[in-house]
């Protein structure tokens, strides 16, 4: 029986479309336009001015607070504007916009293939590394990577997750880099896995992709008969289920532990990265490569087969540049997505730049992804069988609805990670989801208020 | 592509609708459906034929005249009504009687609430028990009609229900009853309640397509089974035996497709546990020393008053709490 999450979840249609497309690299644009705001936390500080000739991998803005990261210029060329741009959300952001020049790399970058498994003994100098090259979670919340690996003081990790679930459907990006990075992938584990003191580390992979456990199994093995500093690494199947990649349902599925409300992973003594996020610390720490590039799935099923891709691209992009290069927008796609379809941005055009958390374009037509007309509430339950945190969308969309935050406090609103799951699964179309998210985001101002 | 589409996530959602859950009740009724007309041949089928119509004539009617609403017959909820109270009437039901009670059931159980996802009660049977007490003597006439085939099966007991049976002579009145007749041609009934096999179909194709959970009717099985059981073992004279309780007087057809009801039955699985226990329990105490010889009508719609109380008390797990 292999593990998963004990409570809820749905079975998708995983639709992994471009899972067999070898990750390409992508040319380089005239342009980029880099956001100053990657990452959770504060947008970080400019330190360039327009007229600057940077290289890239070179920092470009520096973090503005202690949850913030720095960026770095994936590109070289000469700065021509700094100010506000649309972002994925459509906000206005800060971008620094490049003009690229060739293609010349800031100085003690390695840019070889050569691995490098020897893993360096200071853990401070490690975590500079990872903190100024940042990197910051690349599962979707972009939390910044260092903060998450020093554990406040009294807390312990016990374990090392590796996400690899990628349980979101039509995403491969995290599948590819696990087929064909996997050894990086294992060293940026060991790495990490050294500076939480030496716990166990655990990589979660889900079942449907069965070359993916075998290429890490196999990589974790190869590591650890060649090379110190690799014990207790391995690899964990899991089954298929949504959201298995999220935080507290891997912990749970790995660990058997439940994270407290409103408590973090580290409380129950469990650290979760993303595979991606672990490629990006092997490149800081063993190649001094600063966080410019990531990989991103071009897919959607209405999308030939010969415009599927798997891309390496640098950060700041246009998504407008990267879906001409995919072959152009499909004439039945209705929504673009920006992300998975359970949890990612809907985007009104294809203007905005890539940032460090990009994981695809996706494009659905309108039959995949039209709402149906809402009706009566059956009272099937099938949205609290599906949720995740045990919660009862039904209950909580009604108190919503009526305004009646005490009650939706009491009945656990705040845990909500707005998977989707219930919004998915209700037969009468009721925009659960949607409801709730707003009430939750109301109540927990309310219990931030109050302390 | 002209313009692209905006809205929060998630962008997928499952196949699975309103319409399609109550589509797939109507499929797990159609043995039952199918064996009462064979077996009652031409009356069943005008039972079948008056209920159903007007069923969903009279919730077109209501929703389209009275509430001046969205029209809501297109959800299958009122088909399922319809078949639901035609196997709980005997197949000799006058059609006016029918009819009357589908009016019960729709005008008043389900439309006075709101309708659909509103009512308190599970309408066929609240339309079931209303006729039960307004016209006793349609309600309780077994006599078995000409069906489309076979007769000698069911010519011994014709003219009352096991249970009936039972009430007036004890328990001895019905030894000797073949059992494997009950379990594919029960006897004497109402039309429903014929075959327990075609129910227990109806039983797996539902949990095999996920629309119920089945936790209310195990526990109910479960409850009759334990509480006869006891009452047998201590005196098999006077008390019938729990597998004569489980197949008679309608209580497969109760306990898989009415106490299984979405809207009138409790969401969280616990609740579910005790809404079974209740209805088990007052089932068998109805059987035993009520006045009517069978009771799963009655257990349902008590339980159902329930509910509000069940939902409030028993809550789903919550993750870390």
């Amino acid at each position: 029986m292999l593990k998963t999450f004990s409570i809820g979840g749905i079975h998708p249609n995983d639709s992994k479309i471009s899972a067999g497309c070898a990750i390409e690299v992508l040319p380089l644009p005239s342009k980029v336009y880099i956001s100053v705001a990657q990452h959770l936390g504060a947008p970080a500080n400019p330190v360039v001015a327009v007229g600057d000739k940077v290289k890239a991998g070179q920092v470009i803005a520096e973090p503005a607070g202690f949850i913030s990261a720095y960026v770095h210029s994936s590109v070289s060329g000469t700065v021509k504007s700094i100010g506000p741009r649309k972002d994925l959300a459509g906000n206005n952001m800060t971008h620094i916009e490049i003009d690229v020049e060739g293609d010349e790399w800031a100085d003690g970058i390695d840019l070889s293939d050569t691995l490098v498994t020897a893993i360096p003994e200071d853990n401070k100098e490690i975590l500079d590394k990872i903190k100024m090259c940042g990197v910051v979670g690349l599962g979707g919340a972009t939390f910044p990577a260092h903060v998450k690996l020093c554990p406040p003081p009294g807390k312990k990790a016990d374990c090392l997750i590796l996400n690899g679930a990628e349980c979101e459907p039509y995403l491969t990006s995290d599948y590819r880099i696990m087929l064909e990075r996997s050894k990086e992938i294992v060293v940026g584990a060991a790495i990490m896995k050294q500076v939480l003191g030496g716990c166990p580390a655990v990589i979660g992979i889900e079942e449907n992709k069965p070359e993916a456990i075998k290429v890490m199994t196999a990589a974790v093995a190869e590591l650890q008969a060649s090379a110190k500093g690799y014990d207790g690494i391995s690899v964990m199947p899991l089954k298929k289920k949504y959201p298995q990649g999220g935080e507290k349902q891997l912990i749970d599925a790995v660990m058997k532990r439940q994270v407290k409300s409103m408590g973090l992973p580290i409380d129950v003594g469990a650290v979760v990265q993303n595979v991606a996020t672990s490629l990006a610390v092997y490149e800081a720490v063993q190649k001094n490569m600063p966080l410019v590039t990531n990989v991103l799935t071009v897919t959607g099923d209405c999308l030939p087969m010969e415009n599927q891709h798997n891309y390496k691209f640098r950060i700041g992009m246009p998504l407008s540049y990267i879906a001409e290069h995919a072959g152009g927008i499909p004439e039945e796609a209705a929504k673009i997505i920006s992300g998975g379809p359970m949890m990612g941005k809907a985007i009104a055009n294809l203007d905005a730049a890539t940032v460090k958390g990009s994981s695809s374009l996706l494009y659905l037509t309108a039959a995949q992804t039209v709402r149906g007309v809402e009706s009566a509430c059956i009272r099937c339950g099938k949205c609290a069988e599906a949720c995740p945190m045990g919660l009862e969308p039904f209950l909580l969309q009604k108190y919503a609805r009526n305004n009646m935050t005490d009650e939706l406090e009491e009945n656990a609103v705040q845990d909500c990670i707005e998977c989707g799951c219930c919004l998915y699964s209700c037969p009468a179309n009721i925009p659960l989801l949607d409801i709730i998210r707003i009430a939750k985001g109301d109540v927990i101002r309310i219990i931030r208020t109050r302390k | 592509m002209e313009k692209l589409l905006v809205s929060p996530s998630p962008h997928l959602h499952t196949k699975t609708s309103t319409k399609s859950l109550m589509r797939d009740v109507v499929i797990a009724l159609l043995p039952a459906v199918v064996v009462s007309v064979l077996f009652y041949g031409w009356s069943e089928l005008l039972v079948l034929g008056v209920s159903v119509a007007s069923c969903v004539l009279l919730e077109y009617l209501i929703t389209k005249y009275l509430l001046k609403g969205t029209c809501t017959i297109g959800d299958w909820s009122a088909v399922i009504t319809g078949v639901l109270l035609a196997l709980n009437l005997p197949a000799t039901t006058p059609w006016w009687v029918v009819f009357i009670g589908a009016v019960f059931a729709i005008g008043v159980a389900k439309m006075t609430f709101g309708g659909l996802g509103q009512n308190l009660f599970n309408p066929a049977i609240a339309g079931r028990v209303f006729l039960l007490i307004s016209f006793p003597t349609y309600m309780t006439d077994w006599t078995k009609p000409q069906g489309f085939i076979g007769n000698a099966v069911t010519d011994a007991y014709t003219g009352a229900t096991p249970l009936g049976l039972v009430s007036e002579g004890g328990a001895g009145a019905v030894e000797g009853m073949d059992y494997m007749n009950m379990l594919f041609l029960n006897i004497g009934g109402s039309a429903g309640e014929l075959s327990a096999v075609a129910l227990l179909v109806g039983f797996v194709y539902l949990l095999a397509r996920k629309v119920i959970r089945p936790y209310i009717t195990l526990s109910i099985w479960a409850t009759v089974a334990v509480f006869s059981g006891i009452f047998w073992l201590i005196n098999p004279a006077e008390f019938t035996d729990p597998l004569f309780n489980l197949l008679t007087g309608g209580l497969l057809l109760g306990s898989i497709f009415m106490a299984t009801d979405y809207v009138t039955s409790p969401m969280s699985n616990w609740g579910g546990v005790v809404f079974g226990v209740g209805i088990g329990l007052i089932t068998m105490l109805i059987r035993y020393f009520g006045a009517y010889p069978e009771g799963v009508s009655f257990a349902i719609l008590i339980m159902n008053s329930v509910v509000p109380l069940l939902n409030k008390w028993f809550h789903t797990k919550k993750y870390g709490r």
